[in-house]
């Protein structure tokens, strides 16, 4: 932003580090005056405190890791056992593997994206282009709504109203139609209904308002002349999507998927709730497992005093921050606007 | 297309000669129309389920929910009874130590960004709070609990909740400040420092005022967000049967009490429990993002009037 006060000259930098306005050098025309530099460090402070709490967080889980994983030694020194499948807390000596929670993290969100972009492409195109304008506003916001929910009363939900639902009907009916694909015979589903597909669903649901919202806001940026062209040139609604506004608005779509899967990859206390407690491969398409943010929940109590536990979790945090600062650094740089966030509370 | 056009006026047809008949072109506006009545009908799977969601838990609610509930703070009625109060009064005051935090931290870093920092630095910033908004619940509850309850000995505490809290509100207040005053029209800008305001008499009474309304919905809705989160809070807090008495002492959130009591039988008092928490926390959350896009819709028409 333009700097604000009519103080400093043409080409200055307008804003003097501390270092340079030291109370010692004398009063100059061009100094700015004690209130101003006031407001400026009272507002610069806070202004760093974002960067500083993601550098502290950082820090704070490499050190409570033992820095294990810089130099791939020290006291709690995983070596590249840290990426095999065996995690074995209370076996001894114990073995510290995080591949099942990272592959039950993708299992999980990888279809829930794959979903809830198909969904929310679909529900962007009707109400951008096939729905009356008064009836996408009426529609949108409950699309918005599904973003505000907090995710503890959508676990709680679908715990009590939904998994018994697949549990009895949806994942029987699979189990019986489908067991010869592989991945979907062997045991039989659980009753209760807790496992992969509810949390594919309630991940589905909950990525569904960033994706839909993101794609929405793409489809709406599209410039009316190359809408009104296509048109004019004969082509049908469907074909000015397909070929005109789709292309013209892919980075959009591309940042939905980015952020869409940010908030899958990191949710954490609906699936804690749907997932099970199981630490160990899913045997099929029905069983519970666990993803890399449902572990760290249930298992910080129970590691408390034991130093290889916290640091093995630490740096379970440290792949999933990686991830998730990945993938929202990535999906944001695809698009500037700012529009969307507000109401997705992104 | 305009040779198809021509091909079909040579059919002698009863209809509008310029109209394409061909087998190609029905297919093509067949399929268009019946396209945009099938899409529609995708708004039914996020439409269902907030339904079906805010009426399963208000059903469920309903029977236990009542005034005696709600205020019933005696510790015996919310340990083995269905009372929630204990759980509302430590929400209210960790929401208000972490509102506090999130607004001061969202209100002063937006205003350095819009108006003091340089853009390249102003963009630094800006990434850094997107960064810590794209971070995920639970990272920021282990880093509260290695930080605060762990290393600063504070325990499973009110402040230790508070602040995670207030980590994770920030950025929403900070984007939304930023957003406000970066988009006040420069010609105010430019009138009031022309007439010799300055810079903190230009942000107080110019810029402040016009900001305000966008500020809140930033504040209302980092409140919607906090007041849901759960994964900072249980690894933050802990449940305790006294209000709190400082800063230290044990604080008890609602959404605490829907993750213990989630699976519960039914009938008993930890559902119970469970249910009131649920629905008191979605109306809030509701009732926020209600007015969130109120306020945000006639600031919208404000601004777009300062603009003429």
């Amino acid at each position: 932003m333009a700097d604000l006060a009519p103080g400093p000259a043409e080409g200055q930098e307008p804003l003097p580090p501390p270092a340079e306005s030291s109370p010692a050098s004398p009063p100059t025309e061009n100094r700015p005056s004690l209130g101003r530099r006031v407001l400026q460090y009272t507002t610069w402070i806070p202004a760093l405190v974002p960067a500083a709490i993601v550098l502290a967080i950082i820090w704070q889980l490499l050190v409570a890791s033992g820095f294990s994983l810089v130099p791939f030694r020290g006291p709690t020194d995983f070596g590249w056992e840290f990426f095999g499948s065996t995690w074995q807390p209370h076996a001894s000596p114990a073995r510290w593997g995080i591949l099942v929670f990272v592959v039950g993290s993708f299992l999980t969100a990888v279809p829930a994206l794959v979903f809830s972009m198909v969904i929310g492409l679909g529900i962007a195109m009707a109400s951008t282009t096939y729905l009356p304008r008064f009836v996408s506003r009426f529609l949108d916001p409950f699309v918005d709504l599904l973003a505000g929910i907090p995710s503890v009363v959508y676990g709680i939900w679908a715990y009590l109203a939904i998994a018994p639902y697949f549990g009895t009907v949806l994942n029987p009916w699979i189990y019986s139609h489908f067991s010869i694909v592989p991945g979907f015979g062997g045991p039989p589903p659980l009753a209760i209904g807790i496992g992969l597909p509810i949390s594919i669903f309630i991940l589905t649901l909950m990525a569904l308002p960033i994706t839909t919202l993101l794609i929405r806001d793409a489809l709406r940026s599209v410039p009316k002349d190359l809408w009104e062209s296509g048109l004019a040139l004969g082509a049908t609604r469907w074909e000015t999507l397909r070929r005109v506004a789709i292309p013209h608005s892919s980075r959009g779509i591309l940042s939905a998927a980015f952020l869409g899967f940010g908030r899958a990859f990191s949710e954490t206390i609906a699936l804690a709730l749907l997932l099970g407690v199981v630490t160990s491969y899913p045997a099929n398409f029905y069983q519970e497992t666990a993803t890399l943010a449902t572990v760290m929940l249930q298992n910080l109590d129970a590691a408390y005093g034991n130093t290889q536990w916290l640091a093995a979790l630490s740096e379970m945090a440290l792949v999933l921050l990686a991830v998730s600062l990945l993938v929202n650094v990535l999906g944001r740089r695809l698009v500037s606007t700012f529009v969307a966030y507000d109401v997705a509370g992104l | 297309m305009a040779g198809a056009v021509l091909g079909s006026s040579a059919v002698a047809s009863s209809e509008n000669i310029f109209y394409d008949h061909s087998a190609r072109t029905r297919f093509r506006v067949g399929f268009d129309r019946w396209i945009g009545r099938l899409l529609p009908l995708l708004f039914a799977v996020a439409l269902f389920p907030i339904i079906d969601l805010v009426y399963f838990i208000t059903v469920r609610a309903a029977p236990v929910l009542s005034l005696g509930n709600l205020t019933n703070t005696q510790p015996y009625a919310n340990l083995s009874g269905d009372a929630v109060g204990i759980a509302i009064v430590g929400t209210f005051y960790v929401m208000v130590i972490a509102t506090g935090f999130a607004v001061l931290l969202g209100i002063f870093g937006g205003i350095a960004t819009a108006e003091f920092l340089s853009e390249r630095a102003a963009g630094w910033v800006r990434m850094s709070a997107n960064m810590l908004a794209g971070t995920p619940s639970v990272v920021v509850g282990y880093f509260g609990y290695f930080a605060f309850v762990i290393y600063f000995g504070w325990g499973y505490s009110l402040i230790a909740g508070s602040l995670t809290l207030a980590f994770f509100m920030t950025p929403y207040t900070f984007r939304t400040a930023d957003l406000a005053f970066s988009s006040i029209p420069r010609g105010i800008r430019e009138a009031a420092l022309g007439s010799g305001a300055r810079a903190y008499q230009y942000i107080v009474k110019v810029a402040t005022p016009i900001a305000f309304p966008q500020i809140l919905t930033g504040i209302f809705l980092a409140m919607a967000i906090g007041v849901g989160e759960t994964a900072p809070i249980v690894l933050t807090t802990h449940t305790s049967l006294l209000l709190p008495n400082s800063l230290t002492s044990g604080v008890w959130f609602l959404t605490y009490t829907i993750y213990t009591g989630y699976n519960q039988p039914p009938g008993s008092n930890g559902l119970a429990q469970a249910f009131q928490a649920a629905f008191l926390i979605m109306v809030v959350v509701i009732a926020l993002n209600i007015v969130v896009r109120i306020v945000a819709a006639r600031y919208q028409k404000r601004l777009e009037g300062l603009y003429q």
